[in-house]
C-alpha cells in the first residue's frame, strides 16, 4: 500500500505559461527513501510543494492529477516539508532552539511531556543538543538548517519532504542528515528528498527520479546514477563519471567502494 | 583584466567578537594569480577572515593589507576598488530593475565613467555567461542565477583580489563548473582567488592552495593536492577527500591526482598498461 | 515589568494612549507623554527610550508645518505617549508570549495566526538588513554625501530587502502552515503566561480610569 501517489500531476504557477511540472506519477512506500535529481529547473521542488499538499494554497496556481496521500495506520503522522530556504521556516515566536523545535508539536496538541520527548530526539538526531537555549536567530545558516529540519521530524510525520537539506551544511552536518533519512525510513518514515549531493544517494536512497524540464524521465534504483545518459547530463556520481571519461566498460561503478572492488578483478 | 595587481597579505592577525576569540595570530600571503581555497569547520573563522579582507572588521591585532593598503585604514566601500566579495545569501542583495543594471552597480558606485562601466558590465556577464539575461529582471530568474547574477557584480569591480564564501552553494553541476571556469580566467588574469568552501570537489578543480583554519588558528597552509589526499590530515579537521582524491588514493593511482579530469587520465593510462579496458 | 501578563502591557499601552485624548491638553497629554516616556526609560534608555524618542521627532516637524504652537504641542504630545508606549511594549514584549498569551486565552490560533505570520519575518529581518548593508558597502556602496547620494543610497538598501520580503511572503505564509500553525488547530501552550487575579483586576481598574475620565470629560464639556 503506498503511501503517496502523485497520478499525473501537472502544475503551473501564477500567471506562467509552461507548467513546472508535467504530468508526474510516482508512488512511495513506507520506509521508503525516494531521491529526486535533476538540474535548476527540473521540477523536484514543485514535486515536492505538490506532495506536501502546499500546491493548492498557491494563490493563482493551477493543479491537474490526483495527490494521495495516506498516514500511518493509526490515523497519525502527517507529512512534514522542509523547504530549500530554511529562514523563511522559523517560526519568529520562539527565544529558544528548544522552543523553536517543539512549535510543532505544540500545533499538534500533544501532551507536553510527549513534546519534551520528541524534542529531545530531534535535537539528538540533528546532533544539536547544544544549541538547545540558543535564540534561533543568531544561528548560522547550517545551524539553521538543523534546526528547521529537526523541528519537522519533532512532529513525527509519516512522510517527510526534503527539499536540498544539505545545501548549507559542511561535511559533518551532511553526514548526519542523510543517517537521519535513513534512520528515518527503518521506523517506517516514507522520505523524498530532492538533492544535488549525488554521491551520498547510492548508501541513502532505495530509488532515483530523474526529473528533466518538468516532468519525470526515469525512475530507477540507485544504478540509474551511473547510466550514460545521466552522465551525459551532469547526474551521474563523481566515480561512475570519472570511469566514464577514463572509457573503462560499463556499468560504471557508483562509489569508491564499487571501484576498487572492479579494479581488484 | 585586473586593473591593479596586488598581493594579499595577513600578518599575525586577531579577531575577536567581544571575548570570544575568532582568529588567532594567522599569517599567510596570496601572490597576485593564485588561487586558494580556506577550510574548516563551521565556526572555524572562515566568514570572520573573509569579511576582515573586505574591511567589514578589522583586525584586533596584526595587520591585514591588500596591495600597499592596511586595511585598517579604510572603509569597505574605498576597499571595493581593490576587493570583490560575494558572501552567503547574496542572491538577497539584488535589486535593480534588470540584471544588467545590478551588475553595473559597482562599478558606478567606484564613479567610473559610463563607457568603463558599460565594458566592465559586458564583461563580467560574458565571464559567468549571463549575457543572454541581461535584460531580466533578477527576480524572475532562479536563485541559482541570482547567486550568478552577484558574482558578476564583484567581477565587473575588477578586483585585485577576489574572496567568496561558498559560491557554489545551490548550483548544479553545469553552474559549478561555469563558476571554476570564470574564476580560472580571473586568477589567469592576475587576480588573487580566495574561496571559503565545503565543496572539496570544487577546490580541487579550481584552486591549488589549501588554508585550513582550525578553531581561529590556521592549521595547514600548502598546495591543496597535498591536503585533499591525506585522510590523516582531513579527519581532525571536520572533513574528508573529495570523490576523485578519494577514488585516487583507493586505487592507489600513480601521482595521486586530485581532478576528476587527471585522475579519469591516469585512471585510463593505468588501465590499458594493465591491458585491461 | 517584563514579566507582567502579556495582555496587562497590551492594557497599559491603550489606557495611555486614550487618555492622552480623552484628558485635557496639554497637561493630560503631558503626563500621559511623561509617563510613558518614564516607561521606555526605565526598559532601557539606549535600548528604548532613544527609539522612542527618534521614532516621535520626525511628526513633530511635520506638525510645526502644518499647525500654529499650541495644536502642535497638543497632538505631538498625544503622538509621543502612542509612539513611546508601542516602542517600549514592543521591546518588553516578545511576539511569541503574545501568541501564547493569546492562545491560551482561548482567542483561537486564526487571530494569533495573522499576528504571528507578519512576526515570524522580524528578527531575521535585521540580520538581513545588515547583511544587505554590508553586500552593498563591499560594492562601493558609500553612506555619506549630499541628499541625493543619500537617498540613491537608500534605495540600493531599502530595495533588496523589501524584494527579497516581497519574494518570500508566499513562502512564509506556507512555511508556518507546514509547521502545523493552522486557523483551527487547538495548540498545546509550552508556557502560557501567568496572569493572576492582581492582574485581572489592574486590567479591569485601567478600562475603569478610562472609562471615567471619558465620562468626566464629557460632562465637564457639556
Amino acid at each position: 500500500m503506498a503511501r503517496l501517489t502523485l497520478e499525473r500531476v501537472s502544475f503551473w504557477y501564477p500567471a506562467t505559461e509552461r507548467p513546472a511540472l508535467r504530468d508526474a506519477s510516482l508512488a512511495v512506500a513506507p520506509g521508503e527513501v525516494v531521491a529526486l535529481v535533476g538540474n535548476v529547473g527540473a521540477g523536484a521542488s514543485t514535486l515536492l510543494l505538490v506532495a506536501a499538499d502546499l500546491a493548492p494554497r498557491v494563490v493563482g496556481g493551477i493543479i491537474k492529477g490526483t495527490v494521495d496521500f495516506r498516514g500511518r495506520g493509526n490515523g497519525e503522522g502527517g507529512r512534514g516539508i522542509v523547504l530549500p530556504t530554511p529562514w523563511t521556516q522559523l517560526s519568529g515566536m520562539a527565544f529558544t532552539v528548544r522552543d523553536e523545535v517543539a512549535f510543532g508539536p505544540a500545533n499538534l496538541g500533544w501532551p507536553r511531556e510527549r513534546i519534551a520527548g520528541a524534542v529531545d530526539r530531534a535535537l539528538d538526531a540533528l546532533g544539536i543538543g547544544a544549541l538547545a537555549a540558543r535564540d534561533p536567530a543568531t544561528l548560522s545558516g547550517g545551524e539553521l538548517q538543523r534546526v528547521v529540519i529537526a523541528g519537522i521530524v519533532a512532529m513525527e510525520p509519516a512522510l517527510v519532504l526534503l527539499d536540498e537539506p544539505t545545501a548549507e551544511l559542511d561535511p559533518e552536518g551532511a553526514g548526519l542528515v542523510w543517517r537521519l533519512v535513513r534512520a528515518l525510513a527503518g521506523d517506517g518514515c516514507s522520505v523524498v528528498v530532492a538533492t544535488s549531493d549525488l554521491n551520498a544517494l547510492p548508501e541513502v536512497a532505495h530509488r532515483i527520479v530523474w526529473m528533466e524540464d518538468g516532468a519525470v524521465r526515469r525512475i530507477g534504483d540507485p544504478a540509474l546514477l551511473a547510466e550514460n545518459a545521466l552522465c551525459e547530463a551532469g547526474l551521474a556520481t563523481t566515480v561512475a563519471d570519472v570511469w566514464r571519461t577514463a572509457r573503462l566498460g560499463a556499468p560504471y561503478p557508483l562509489t569508491v567502494a564499487q571501484a576498487e572492488e572492479r579494479w581488484r578483478q | 583584466m585586473a586593473a591593479v595587481s596586488a598581493e594579499l597579505r595577513f600578518g599575525q592577525v586577531s579577531f575577536s567578537y567581544g571575548t570570544v576569540p575568532a582568529l588567532r595570530d594567522v599569517s599567510f600571503a596570496l601572490a597576485p594569480g593564485e588561487r586558494a581555497a580556506l577550510l574548516g569547520r563551521n565556526g572555524a573563522g572562515k566568514s570572520t577572515l573573509l569579511r576582515l579582507v573586505t574591511g567589514l572588521l578589522h583586525p584586533a591585532a596584526g595587520k591585514v593589507s591588500v596591495g600597499d593598503w592596511d586595511t585598517s585604514g579604510r572603509t569597505p566601500e574605498s576597499l571595493a576598488r581593490r576587493v570583490g566579495s560575494v558572501f552567503q545569501h547574496a542572491d538577497q542583495q539584488l535589486f535593480a530593475r534588470s540584471l544588467r543594471d545590478d551588475v553595473a552597480f559597482g562599478p558606478r558606485a567606484l564613479g567610473l565613467a559610463a563607457a568603463e562601466v558599460a565594458r566592465r558590465v559586458d564583461g563580467a556577464l560574458a565571464a559567468l555567461e549571463l549575457s543572454a539575461h541581461a535584460a531580466e529582471h533578477p527576480y524572475d530568474l532562479p536563485p541559482a542565477f541570482r547567486k550568478l547574477a552577484a558574482l558578476a557584480g564583484a567581477f565587473a569591480l575588477e578586483p585585485a583580489v577576489l574572496v567568496l564564501d561558498e559560491p557554489t552553494a545551490g548550483l548544479d553541476r553545469p553552474l559549478r563548473a561555469r563558476v571554476a571556469r570564470a574564476l580560472s580566467e580571473r586568477a589567469a588574469a592576475g587576480v588573487v582567488v580566495l574561496v571559503a568552501t565545503h565543496d572539496l570537489a570544487f577546490a580541487a578543480e579550481v584552486l591549488e592552495r589549501g588554508l585550513v583554519l582550525d578553531r581561529g588558528r590556521l592549521a595547514w597552509d600548502a598546495p591543496l593536492a597535498a591536503l585533499l589526499t591525506s585522510s590523516e590530515r582531513l579527519t581532525p579537521l571536520g572533513l574528508a577527500p573529495p570523490v576523485g582524491a578519494a577514488l585516487s588514493a583507493a586505487l592507489d593511482l600513480p601521482g595521486r591526482p586530485v581532478r576528476e579530469r587527471d585522475v579519469a587520465h591516469t585512471l585510463a593510462r593505468v588501465a590499458a598498461a594493465r591491458g585491461r579496458v | 515589568m517584563s514579566r507582567r501578563h502579556p495582555f496587562t502591557l497590551l492594557a497599559l499601552v491603550a489606557a495611555l494612549t486614550a487618555l492622552a485624548w480623552i484628558l485635557p491638553a496639554p497637561a493630560g497629554g503631558l503626563g500621559t507623554a511623561a509617563a510613558a516616556l518614564a516607561l521606555a526609560a526605565a526598559a532601557g534608555p539606549r535600548r528604548v527610550l532613544v527609539p522612542a524618542l527618534v521614532t516621535a521627532a520626525p511628526f513633530w516637524l511635520f506638525l510645526l508645518l502644518l499647525h500654529d504652537v499650541p495644536s502642535t504641542i497638543a497632538i505631538g504630545l498625544r503622538l509621543t505617549t502612542m509612539i513611546a508606549s508601542v516602542v517600549w511594549v514592543g521591546a518588553l514584549l516578545p511576539p511569541g508570549r503574545l501568541v501564547e498569551a493569546m492562545v491560551a486565552a482561548g482567542w483561537g490560533v486564526t487571530a494569533a495566526y495573522l499576528f504571528a505570520a507578519a512576526l515570524s519575518a522580524v528578527p531575521l529581518l535585521k540580520a538581513r538588513a545588515q547583511r544587505i548593508v554590508d553586500a552593498q558597502r563591499c560594492r562601493g556602496l558609500s553612506p555619506r554625501g549630499g541628499l541625493g547620494r543619500r537617498l540613491r543610497a537608500l534605495r540600493a538598501l531599502a530595495l533588496p530587502l523589501v524584494l527579497s520580503v516581497l519574494h518570500e511572503v508566499d513562502e512564509r505564509a506556507l512555511a508556518l502552515e507546514t509547521r502545523g500553525f493552522v486557523p483551527g488547530a487547538r495548540r498545546t501552550p509550552l508556557a502560557p503566561p501567568r496572569d493572576g487575579t492582581g492582574e485581572r483586576a489592574a486590567r479591569w481598574l485601567l478600562l475603569v480610569a478610562c472609562g471615567a475620565a471619558l465620562a468626566w470629560r464629557i460632562a465637564w464639556r457639556g
